[in-house]
């Protein structure tokens, strides 16, 4: 039995140039935003000199690796990396699901589309605004109260000084993040059910299944590519704090730090004090490299036992 | 015979061609700085409304004058500190930028990335003009000036800005000192109507405890200000330096929470804190917020500056509460006759890039902003248009033009106007902080401490700093088990060295300045 010939792009050879010419804006973006900066990564084995710059400074080793992890501040910044994103991964994850089964069992089309735009909307609120609306919340204005407080207060429960209590912090972040993104994976996960054949449902209704039935043994089981797909995606990322949302939340409230400093916000803070372009470089490298290994357990693991969603 | 583009070939190909593109355009980038007529400059802050207008008007006249044109740069002041470091990190073309202190200004000196200016303030007759003696002498470092100063008085003395209305509706009248102060926040308290006594904000929680010469919440250092703590970064370790260290030459730091000063002010701010004194958001509560809540009277005090913008707010403050009037209030126990020390050291420096920045093309510039006519241009726009002159020295703003920020490159304490709607106390305490001879001279004036001996220690006790000390300057937290906690963590931080190479440092700069 002969190879099957190689698929040729519509259109011949015009039509392979045009699909090259489409993807040059991509690939130059790469090589200039993504690769050409990683020269700069040099800088995480120098003693950085501003006059001399990254290239003319002297070298010193591992020096700055030694001093991040000498700091003491390493293990409780890469917890709370990894258990904050983990917690928001699975918690946008589950919650994006749980809105696209309940929007898609929406059959008035208009509130469909206008609860749709609603739970969307969270997305592009700026992480500025959110952390002005989160103080109002749980602070108010100069620090007097805020609205959680006052419904506690009807409750006869004692105020909470949110502001000065870590551990209730992961969990605050969370609820923010599943606020913010939980609109947006849903609409991925409605664009994935609308691409579900109506036989199957069908089925299922000559069957008795309700639509609660279908929806956890149908919908839920047929979202699972998309689901994965988005779970490596968000494990690739795993290791990069959200910086813009905790950084605009949390600032430098020294009090939350203990669950809520996050290697991005660490980074910033000691670009920002002390200029230390090496050690945050050696950071970023850290960062970085452990990324790399997550996105490619996460692959692994999942062409392993889930080839059929598998990215690569 | 044609070869066929592989996927390989096709992505080093494209990716070459923009990294190729990318480094031509840098290539054909106007590097011409050095050698222009262009003084480029970077200043914090947003663009002025007005801005067009006014910069066209400088140029025309910057350009007859000297044959300059002026091109600033504005960068939020949100990202100015980061900005202008990788500015000169990454080898930018431009001329000048602010720096001080508190920004990185000892760090790119220290890293040669400045121009030496001490031998250029003299080649120009209208800047040595407006820069006193004392001021120079204090802002060279090792004998070497390394930026202009960009003063409007000076003596930079923080004090209290008091809503004298409500002062006087709760019948206390002007307030001189501190415990009748504290009287009046409890007086706000418990009958200002929901008025909040003092607003904090997030970005400088030390100047409420240590002493600046005086902390904001330090009465120790109210009744004798005449020390200044000292940090080998801007908002770093602080030390305190022993009061006789001038007469004895030994500086005898000791960390800040070991003074006694400082250790009452912590106290009192939790005090305060847990009385409701001081807003609970202070942690979080950033600067132009508290701003704002000021001009909108949520608020019966907040920090001030003897720098005569406290009544700037008055406008927007009377809109909002109709009668409002605002004190400057320095409670010193020796009232205005105190002569707190000053280092002279101004917060504000304009420094030139030594990589690229022309010297003298900058030392141009300040020399012709030096000039009345010039600096009223820069600094309050067009005159008809943007403002107009009230008496010899005052101004009143037509339009939101004065929101330019002149410290960043035309502040001369010679040639300020003060705002037509100053208040009499706030001209009483500006008039005081212009006269050089109201102020002790600090015995570490124009000391600098070297950074590179320390410098992982430094790193590592500024994250401790953020972390443990912040919450006790705004007494969000119980003083003893905090004060354990950062104790513990600074051991381990490396604070002994810090404190052993502050002291050597201090020592030695004793000895030779005796």
């Amino acid at each position: 039995m002969s190879a099957p010939p190689p698929r040729r792009p519509p259109g011949g050879r015009l039509g392979r140039w045009a699909l090259l010419l489409l993807a040059a804006p991509g690939v130059c973006y790469f090589a200039v935003f993504a690769y050409l900066p990683m020269a700069g990564l040099v800088v995480a084995f120098k003693d950085f000199n501003i006059r001399e710059g990254i290239f003319g400074s002297p070298w010193n080793g591992l020096a700055n690796f030694r001093y991040f992890f000498e700091t003491g501040d390493a293990p409780r910044i890469v917890f709370n990396t990894l258990f904050l994103n983990g917690l928001f991964l699975a918690a946008t994850l589950a919650w994006g699901l749980l809105l696209a089964l309940m929007l898609n069992e929406i059959r008035l089309h208009l509130f469909k589309r206008v609860a749709q735009s609603v739970v969307f909307f969270p997305y592009f609120v700026s992480p500025i605004v959110i952390s002005v609306m989160l103080q109002v919340l749980l602070a108010g204005v100069g620090g007097e109260g805020g609205a959680l407080n006052d419904a506690l207060s009807v409750l006869h429960l004692p105020e909470v000084s949110w502001y000065t209590e870590p551990g209730a912090w992961p969990w605050i972040l969370t609820v923010v993040k599943v606020w913010q993104l939980g609109g947006y994976l849903s609409v991925i996960f409605l664009a994935a059910i609308t691409a579900i054949s109506p036989d199957v449902y069908e089925a299922g209704v000559i069957d008795g299944a309700s639509r609660a039935r279908m929806a956890f043994s149908i919908t839920v089981p047929l979202l699972r590519p998309t689901a994965a797909v988005l779970l490596v995606l968000g494990i690739g990322r795993i290791f990069y704090g959200d910086f813009a949302t905790i950084y605009a939340i949390v600032g430098d409230n020294g009090v939350l730090f203990s669950t809520t400093d996050v290697i991005d916000t660490y980074v910033f803070r000691a670009l920002r004090s002390l200029g230390d372009f090496g050690t945050t470089a050696a950071v970023g490298l850290f960062q970085g490299l452990v990324g790399l290994v997550f996105v490619t357990a996460a692959l692994i693991i999942q062409r392993r036992y889930a080839r059929e969603s598998s990215l690569l | 015979m044609s070869h066929p583009l592989t996927r390989r070939g096709f992505l080093g190909l494209t990716g070459g061609a923009g990294v190729a593109a990318l480094l031509a355009m840098a290539g054909c980038g106007d590097d011409s700085a050095a050698s222009s007529d262009t003084v480029r400059i970077l200043v914090p802050g947003t663009v002025p409304p007005g801005w067009e207008a006014v910069s066209r008007k400088v140029n025309e006249k910057l350009k007859a004058d000297t044959g300059l044109s002026l091109d600033v740069q504005f960068i939020n002041w949100q990202n100015y500190q980061q900005q202008a470091l990788l500015k000169f990190t990454s080898g930018e073309t431009f001329d000048t930028a602010l720096q001080a202190l508190w920004l990185n200004m000892a760090q790119l000196q220290q890293d040669g990335a400045l121009a030496d200016l001490t031998a250029e303030v003299d080649k120009h007759q209208n800047l040595r003009a407006t820069l006193d003696d004392r001021l120079i002498k204090a802002n060279r470092w090792d004998g070497r000036l390394w930026g202009i100063p960009q003063v409007n008085s000076a003596g930079r003395c923080q004090h209290f800005a008091v809503r004298q209305d409500l002062a006087d509706k709760l019948g206390f009248g002007e307030i001189t000192d501190y415990d009748t102060l504290e009287r009046f926040f409890y007086a706000v308290k418990q009958r200002g109507g929901g008025t909040i006594p003092y607003g904090h904000n997030s970005a400088s929680g030390y100047l409420g405890v240590v002493p600046y010469p005086a902390g904001m919440f330090n009465v120790q250092s109210w009744q004798d200000p005449h020390t200044i703590a000292r940090a080998f970064t801007g908002r770093g370790m602080f030390f305190v330096f022993a009061k006789d260290a001038a007469q004895t030459r030994a500086s005898r730091p000791v960390p800040f929470w070991d003074d006694p000063g400082v250790l009452d002010a912590m106290r009192r701010v939790r005090r305060y804190y847990l009385d409701g004194i001081i807003n609970k958001d202070a942690t979080n509560a950033d600067v132009d917020t508290v701003k704002s809540q000021w001009a909108a009277g949520k608020y019966a005090a907040t920090w001030a500056m003897t720098d005569g913008t406290t009544s700037n707010v008055m406008p927007a403050l009377t809109k909002a509460v109709p009668g409002a009037m605002v004190a400057d209030i320095i409670p010193y126990g020796k009232g205005l006759n105190a002569k707190p020390n000053q280092t002279f050291q101004a917060d504000n420096l304009v420094v030139v890039n030594a990589n690229g920045g022309n010297v003298g093309n900058a030392m141009r510039l300040q020399d012709w902003v030096s000039v009345k006519e010039n600096h009223d241009l820069l600094e309050y726009g067009i005159e008809g248009t943007d403002w107009k002159p009230v008496g010899e020295d005052r101004f009143e703003a037509l339009t939101q033009y004065s929101s330019f920020p002149g410290y960043a490159v035309s502040w001369r304490a010679s040639l300020e106007r003060k705002a037509s709607y100053m208040t009499e106390s706030e001209e009483r305490v500006f008039s005081w902080a212009q006269d050089y001879d109201n102020f002790t001279v600090d015995p570490f004036a124009s000391f600098v401490p070297d950074n590179k001996p320390v410098e992982q220690q430094i790193a590592a006790m500024t994250t401790v700093i953020t972390q443990y000390a912040n919450p006790l300057y705004y007494g969000v937290v119980d003083v003893d088990p905090q004060l354990d906690k950062l104790k513990k963590a600074a051991a381990a931080a490396g604070v002994d060295k810090l404190l052993a190479e502050m002291e050597k440092q201090a020592d030695a700069y004793l000895a030779k300045n005796a």
